[in-house]
């Protein structure tokens, strides 16, 4: 049995090295642009498709494949912070953070148009002899790799000590405004550390495809998203701490999947990320036990003035969208219904996020909670639909704020990670819960939607059910909003010190903004949960999330009707243009870079 | 854009069909495909694509009523999937619809083509859920309680093998399976060691191969597609695990010997679809695909092709309404399939049942019939 465990902490050792060559070059940008890069596992696969393009066609050896990588990964690291950063220095914190998720999401896209979504074989170029450790063997790539993190973290952390261009590195990332003061080009100091950063992505990429003897343009965020823990548990911009990070993250995953299975895998991932980000923020290697303050509370709001729409026309227009169903259009119908659920979540996010400044990438599981609670009282336990709908977004609003709940004392960035998290470990306990949920097997035969009686069913029933409630939901928001509590809502977010010195509590306000947002996107999910008929642990992914945050920038954060339009143009467009169809989401990445940059208060205006 | 996108498509099949086609110009009837043909899976509809037309080429000259297809693209995504639903349900010239490619996207779009009275055909759908969502709903997907006990017979009858472990995909699919293989090796007396479920995008197996490795099995079961498996097989070899390996059909693919590289040439796998199966339905579908694409072809090419055959069959035997085609596959029999043999559908499942299984053995780089014997 001891033998093993011996296995076991190798094989942690082993997934962990590989951890280790993304995280350090995360920590390395976090260290000096503050920065957590969401778009780094995008470099990542392109240095993997670019070595595997230069042996295929080139025919290149080991040496030429990593140069040709490091040259192309530098280029596409300068381009990132060329164009799509520094015009954002200035913004608020979080449009940076922004930013790399619209850059993930077209360079992931430009790399499968070119190369399709099929998996490609990597031809190893490293001599293939191996050494036996315990039960199993380590190869020469898993040195090299070893040696490659090792010595990258080596040499960076020997550059940011004892050179003239690291002591300037250093400089910016501790206050960018005195080091250009004290004559530092601190573009440039940016420029070179994401040339740096991204080059050894590519690296990471291209080895890890010969590792595994295969690449897919979708490795991208599972790469990201280790690199962020590791990142996190070896404490932000820390580069041998980023070592440190991964090494502990390979043993619990291992040591998890030894105890539990390897289902388990993941959901010790991402627990072990928010006990992190709970007790030791600042990551296990630093004395500090407080975070590192953020120079603005870390919201993306830009000062506008929103918008007025007056009230007759909203008015007009819900009349407008009551009577749609007299057009006798089905499929228009089913888009408005689409959109109209989309809508829920939208209100739900542009109040945690806009209102309250809680930028949320998790905002997905609240539909998946609030799916399978009215699917399980429909199925399990006999509710009639029309009950089981509101108790869905009950529970919603409870179990999400009970999740959201440790995560109320960080700010920024923190809380973007955080709730990413919780996306997850939603998600995969949805997957491993089987006695309760059923697993991967999903919920089938969820009733469809009716109302004491009336089945609401058709398209037409469907659609003004989704109506009426988005309608009742948009009004007490706006009730919300314009009340005592919106302003504090609004206070929290402008400035949480000075509304505290007033006596508005955050934690309290925070957590009243998560139950009434979680009631709308359970509302949400419910309702999607009952027109589809079968959901499962991926109905409501990762992607859902990033799509609603799109709305409501899109939309104005914070502006309930911005929500509402954010989501009908996101959810109709892509219909319309359906001949774009496969660059769908490269359009969505483009127009949320382009939104960040040029108008971040949206379409309607940020409240 | 999108007309001229949509005509070129069809204008090819159309050229096909007024070649040689009968004097008198019989109206096409139309199905509905709604597929993904971009984002994560859009290999698969592609796939989709070369076997339909392929199909259509052959039997639409000689055939009273040409078929064509319409085909949506889904990204098999249930938010899409369901519009596109609502679409072809409004559309009159749709007698049938096939697909969607995975459970979510099939199974949110069934009530709306159950409440249409349209026949949701999911060639893919192997959810034991999927057409139980409605009389409207049929599949002719392999089904994994048949295919699982041909699995356990291989690998407990074929191999010898008493103690398995088994590593699956963690979805509605590899769960599924997974339980029916284990119920299956039971009854012959054999049992499963370890059973463990893995993730999409997961790279890493080193672990769970240890604890596979402790449960002390004789053989190794891989209920996976061929990309994860290449990745599993690579990783017991290095781990050294000698234990034989024995893979379901889903695992079968010449892209497995290219990502597998020297690991994976011992493997066992099972499949439905093997190009050199001299029977002639099997010999005709291979030459003309490599005739016309000039690669080959795999198991999901086969299973689209399959279901646009028996598209062809039901529209030119029983009708080219909606109530005909449901009514057609009720009273279908011995359709030419390139996977069954030929096929015919249970009425209390909607599913077809005699899909004949081959073994096969990875030897050289290569597929080839498993001869018998113990495996080295």
């Amino acid at each position: 049995m001891l033998g093993a465990w011996f296995d076991y902490t190798v094989n942690g050792f082993v997934i962990g090295n590989i951890y280790a060559l993304l995280a350090v070059g995360l920590a390395l940008i976090y260290g000096v642009a503050n920065l957590v890069n969401f778009a780094h596992g995008s470099v990542y696969v392109v240095g993997a498709y670019v070595g595997w393009a230069a042996i295929t066609y080139l025919g290149t050896p080991l040496p030429v494949t990593l140069l040709c990588v490091v040259v192309v990964c530098a280029l596409v690291g300068v381009g990132i912070e060329r164009l799509g950063l520094r015009p954002l220095h200035g913004a608020s914190r979080i449009a940076p953070l922004l930013a790399t998720i619209g850059i993930a999401l077209v360079l992931d896209q430009v790399v499968q148009l070119i190369f399709s979504p099929d998996p490609r074989a990597v031809p190893m170029q490293v001599p293939d002899w191996r050494i036996t450790l315990g039960g199993g063997t380590i190869g020469a790539l898993d040195l090299l790799i070893a040696g490659i993190g090792l010595t990258s973290a080596a040499v960076l952390y020997g550059f940011l000590r004892f050179t003239k261009l690291g002591w300037a590195v250093r400089a910016t990332a501790q206050d960018s405004d005195a080091a250009k003061q004290m004559g530092v080009d601190t573009d440039r100091v940016n420029l070179v550390v994401f040339a740096i950063a991204s080059a050894l992505s590519g690296i990471s990429g291209v080895l890890v495809g010969m590792y595994y003897n295969q690449i897919n343009p979708a490795m991208s965020f599972e790469a990201t998203l280790k690199g962020i823990v590791a990142l996190i548990i070896g404490g932000l911009g820390n580069v041998p701490g980023a070592i440190g990070g991964s090494l502990i993250l390979g043993l619990t995953e291992s040591y998890g999947i030894a105890l539990f299975g390897t289902s388990y895998r993941n959901l010790f991932a991402f627990v072990l990320l928010i006990a992190m980000l709970v007790w030791r923020p600042n990551g296990l290697f630093a004395a500090r036990r407080s975070l590192p303050p953020e120079p603005m509370t870390g919201t993306f709001i830009a000062r506008s003035r929103p918008l007025k729409v007056p009230s007759w026309a909203v008015a007009v227009v819900i009349l407008l969208a009551a009577l749609l169903p007299l057009l006798d259009a089905p499929y228009l119908l089913q888009i408005g219904a689409n959109s109209l659920m989309y809508a829920m979540l939208a209100l739900s996010l542009t109040l945690v996020a806009g209102t309250v400044g809680q930028v949320s990438l998790g905002h997905a599981a609240l539909l998946a909670i609030g799916g399978y609670a009215s699917g399980l009282l429909a199925l399990d336990a006999g509710w009639p639909v029309a009950v089981a709908i509101p108790a869905a977004g009950l529970i919603t609003a409870a179990l999400g704020t009970l999740l959201v709940f440790p995560a109320f004392r960080l700010t920024g960035h923190y809380v973007s990670i955080a709730t990413l998290g919780i996306g997850e470990i939603v998600s995969l306990v949805i997957l491993n819960w089987t006695g309760l949920t059923r697993g991967a097997i999903g919920l089938g035969g969820i009733p469809p939607l009716e109302v004491f009686g009336y089945d609401l069913g058709s398209v037409q029933g469907t659609y003004w059910l989704c109506l009426v409630v988005l309608v009742l939901l948009a009004l007490l928001q706006v009730r919300l909003l314009n009340s005592h509590l919106g302003r504090s809502w609004r206070a929290i977010r402008d400035d949480s010190v000075a509304a505290r010195s007033y006596g508005v509590s955050g934690d309290r306000y925070k957590a009243l903004a998560f139950g009434y947002g979680g009631f709308a996107a359970g509302i949400s999910g419910a309702i999607t949960a009952h027109a589809y008929s079968y959901i499962n642990h991926e109905t409501f992914g990762a992607t859902i999330s990033i799509l609603a945050l799109t709305m409501v920038i899109l939309g104005g954060l914070g502006n309930v009707v911005g929500a509402v339009l954010g989501a009908t143009l996101l959810i109709a467009l892509p219909e319309a243009f359906r001949f774009l169809a496969e660059y769908r989401i490269l359009i969505y990445g483009i127009v949320l870079l382009l939104l960040i940059r040029f108008r971040p208060q949206g379409l309607m205006g940020t409240v | 854009m999108m007309p001229l996108r949509r005509r070129s498509i069809l204008t090819g099949l159309v050229a096909g069909a007024m070649a040689s086609g009968p004097a008198r110009a019989a109206d096409p009837v139309f199905v509905g495909v709604s597929g993904p043909l971009t984002g994560p899976n859009a290999q698969y509809g592609a796939q989709w694509k070369d076997a339909f037309d392929l199909a259509l080429a052959e039997v639409n000259p000689t055939a009273a009523h040409p078929v064509r297809y319409v085909f949506e693209d889904s990204q098999s995504d249930p938010r899409q999937s369901v519009a596109i639903a609502q679409k072809f349900v409004n559309d009159p010239r749709i007698v049938m619809e096939l697909g969607d490619f995975s459970s979510p996207a099939s199974m949110a779009a069934s009530p709306i083509y159950q409440r249409a009275k349209l026949v949701q055909f999911g060639f893919t759908n192997s959810h034991p859920d999927f057409t139980k969502g409605g009389d409207y709903m049929w599949s002719n997907s392999i089904s994994q309680a048949e295919e699982q006990p041909s699995l356990a017979d291989f690998a407990v009858a074929g191999l010898g093998r008493k103690r398995l472990g088994v590593i699956h995909l963690n979805t509605d699919w590899g769960v599924t399976s997974k339980n029916l293989f284990a119920a299956a090796v039971q009854a012959k007396g054999a049992e499963v060691t370890a059973a463990e479920g893995f993730l999409p995008n997961e790279r890493d197996f080193r672990s769970t191969l240890v604890r596979i490795r402790d449960s002390n099995p004789d053989g190794i079961v891989l209920i996976a597609y061929y990309a994860d498996a290449a990745t599993i097989i690579r990783q017991i070899r290095t781990l050294g695990l000698t234990q034989p390996i024995v893979a379901v059909s889903s695992v079968y693919s010449p892209k497995l010997l290219e990502l597998g590289g020297d690991a994976v040439n011992g493997v066992h796998v099972i499949t439905t679809f093997f190009p050199e199966e001299p029977r002639p339905e099997v010999q005709r579908f291979v030459a003309s695909f490599r005739a016309k694409y000039s690669r080959e072809p795999d198991t999901f090419n086969a299973t689209a092709y399959d279901t646009m055959i028996l598209v062809s069959t039901l529209v030119n035997q029983f009708g080219t309404t909606r109530a005909a085609i449901r009514d057609g596959l009720s009273k279908v029999r011995g359709v030419p399939s390139v996977i069954y043999g030929t096929m015919q559908f249970d009425q209390a499942t909607r599913r077809v049942e005699g899909a004949r299984y081959k073994r096969l053995l990875v030897q050289g780089g290569k597929f080839v019939l498993w001869q018998g014997g113990t495996p080295s």
